[in-house]
């Protein structure tokens, strides 16, 4: 008995011992169900629209399809909500310049190249896919669909009530509107919340989100100061605002990261290196967006990283080109010779500063340049056009 | 940080539903001196795009999985009866392992933004932009592509067929019912389809058939029968006498 009884005194410190060293049970994961299938009418019916829309996707000519980029995205995200939770994802990179990333209810995730152009560590990406998922296994679209539902329905009976009885509605119609919106901006913040909890158990940097948020109120600043307007942050969302405010969501997410183990290493150099080969496609996508400032802005963000290459110094001088001010024009033909120099081997590169030339004035240049570019590409497709311009 | 505009845009759509019954107006469209000769040709039937579900009291379309299967399996049996009827081969597409699924499904989506052109810049005579107005011209078209694709080899022309329907809820009849005691005006489901076909080797679009107020429920086989014939109405090369028994 006594023996016995040693030993429960026993089992007692050594399980208050353990229970001293383990995580905080503050941090502990939600209990997640593999293999989710859907279960009420509206949710099989918003899977339905999911797995077309997901189709749709699947076969768009913007999804980046050789395969790796979406591998290494998905080894990202598996890293990040372990590998339990990312077994049935289906991940589709796509080449769209907007800062996004999104997952449908049926667990297909889609990431942005714009996002990627402006993550700068590994650590970063994974917050948003984390973000991204939690918004999945929350299951937040089914319940969004069913708060815009439950709003508009009332929004309906006020209208067709206050028609008939001739009262103005407009004021009650306004505050339903605002709760609809109201609704999703708490669901981002519950999965910023629970997107944290991911991070505790990544072993990425805690403050790895608040700094996405940082960096985009410094871009969204120069993008301002691009357009000469006024950049305004600020704290408290908008009526029409689906999500928080990027200041409010740094200062949120650094608050609680606070409390957070602080992490570990953000994998920088892993990043980089595998969006590398891709870098050429994403920059050209951003530079249709005409925002000089912003633009710049990611130039200057990636060259702090990896110094100025031949990608991205192409990337500026279409940039420069693109604004065409007289000034720019001869900044672009700057910035296309270096990238020469620095080792990009693609003609376009000798058709581009063969305009930028021309519209510069400097003509016997332009031309040396474009015809160095119809030896170099005889069957580009628009050699036809080159060669009228050249004979002008 | 999903998109902002589609939220805002279904607010919007929803608390203007009530107020704005659709004006349409059902025509079929033939390119001039089209015909097709019963027996001559082979038609491919391209993957239907169907949606079924219901409409909520605020306007909003409530997709339903199990009618949309419903709805797919009916249409597909109705088809395949009308298919004798179209006095052609009609045969379902399929891959073929050619790996050009990815195209197809981007000339599926060309075919409906096509489609929706017709219907809003020809089919209502108001808007008929200045090169489409000479005489009866219908000249559509998605370009000679799809004579490239290998998994369509051995066809002629290309059937697309799509409809979109949202059953009024009990809400929305309920809702319908009050305005009209009050005289609010509110239009309750939505039934709208179009099929058209497509010349494989050139591109054109030599018939197209839209209808925004369609009839048949295709939750059950009678309707979609229906549905299917009125898809079909003006169908080129179908033999006259069937066709009459067909309507």
């Amino acid at each position: 008995m006594r023996r016995s009884l040693a030993l429960l005194a026993s089992a007692l410190i050594a399980c208050a011992g353990s229970a001293a060293h383990a995580v905080d049970p503050t941090l502990a994961l939600p209990t997640y169900t593999a293999a989710y299938e859907p279960t009420n009418v509206d949710e099989r019916g918003l899977w339905m629209q999911a797995d077309e829309a997901e189709r749709r996707m699947r076969d768009s000519p913007l999804r980046i399809r050789d395969g790796n980029l979406e591998k290494y995205l998905l080894g990202v995200l598996c890293r990040e909500v372990g590998q339990e939770r990312c077994a049935g994802v289906r991940l589709y990179a796509m080449e769209d310049p907007q800062f996004n990333a999104s997952m449908m209810p049926n667990g297909a995730m889609f990431v942005q190249s714009g996002f990627l152009l402006r993550v700068r560590n590994e650590g970063e990406l994974a917050a948003v896919l984390g973000h991204e998922f939690a918004h999945f296994e929350l299951r937040h679209g089914l319940n969004g669909f069913k708060n815009r539902r439950t709003g508009t329905d009332v929004m309906a009976w006020v209208t067709v009530l206050g028609g008939i009885s001739n009262t103005p509605t407009g004021s009650t119609q306004l505050s339903l509107v605002g709760s609809i919106f109201r609704f999703n901006r708490d669901q981002e913040t519950a999965a910023d919340l629970l997107g944290l909890k991911y991070i505790a158990q990544s072993g990425y940097p805690a403050h790895s989100a608040s700094e996405i948020w940082k960096s985009l109120m410094a871009e969204q600043e120069a993008t301002a100061r691009g357009r000469k307007l006024k950049a305004k942050q600020h704290f408290t969302a908008g009526f029409f605002d689906t999500h928080p405010t990027p200041l409010s969501r740094a200062v949120y997410l650094a608050q609680e990261a606070d409390k957070l183990p602080a992490g570990g290493d953000p994998r920088k150099q892993e990043l980089q290196d595998a969006l590398a080969p891709y870098l050429p496609r994403f920059l050209a996508a951003q530079n249709k967006l005409n925002d000089f400032g912003g633009t710049d802005y990611i130039l200057s963000n990636l060259a702090a990283r990896s110094g100025w290459t031949s990608d991205l110094l192409f990337a500026r001088g279409e940039l420069y080109r693109a604004r065409a001010n007289p000034r720019d024009l001869q900044l672009a033909s700057q910035f296309y010779r270096e990238a020469k120099a620095a080792g990009y081997a693609a003609p376009d590169l000798d058709r581009n500063l063969g305009l930028a030339l021309i519209r510069n004035g400097q003509v016997e240049e332009g031309r040396a340049a474009l015809s160095a570019y119809l030896m170099a590409a005889p069957e580009a497709s628009d050699a036809a056009i080159i060669h009228t311009l050249m004979a002008n | 940080m999903k998109t902002a505009n589609c939220v805002r845009a279904a607010v919007l759509a929803a608390s203007l539903c009530v107020s704005a019954p659709a004006i349409a107006q059902e025509k079929t469209g033939n390119k001039e001196g089209f015909s097709l000769k019963p027996g001559t040709v082979r038609i491919v039937l391209m993957r239907p795009v169907v949606d079924v579900g219901e409409q909520s009291t605020g306007g909003m379309f409530e997709p339903n999985a199990d009618w949309t299967t419903q709805a797919r399996g009916y249409l597909a049996t109705a088809l395949g009866q009308a298919q004798s009827k179209l006095g052609n081969v009609v045969v379902e597409y399929s891959d073929q392992s050619t790996g050009d699924g990815p195209l197809v499904t981007q000339y599926s989506h060309l075919f409906n933004s096509v489609a929706d052109s017709v219907i809003e810049y020809q089919f209502f005579p108001g808007n008929r932009l200045p090169t489409k107005k000479r005489g009866k011209s219908f000249e559509w078209g998605m370009g000679d592509g799809l004579s490239r694709l290998t998994s369509l080899k051995g066809a002629d022309y290309a059937l697309f067929i799509s409809t979109h329907d949202e059953y009024g809820s009990t809400g929305r009849k309920v809702l319908q019912i009050v305005g009209m005691l009050g005289g609010v005006g509110v239009t309750s489901g939505v039934h709208q389809g179009y099929a058209g076909l497509v010349d494989l080797k050139t591109g054109e679009l030599v018939w197209l058939n839209a209808d925004r107020q369609m009839g048949g429920d295709v939750r059950t086989l009678e309707g979609a029968q229906k549905r299917v014939t009125q898809l079909l109405e003006g169908f080129p090369g179908r033999p006259v006498e069937v066709a009459a028994a067909g309507n």
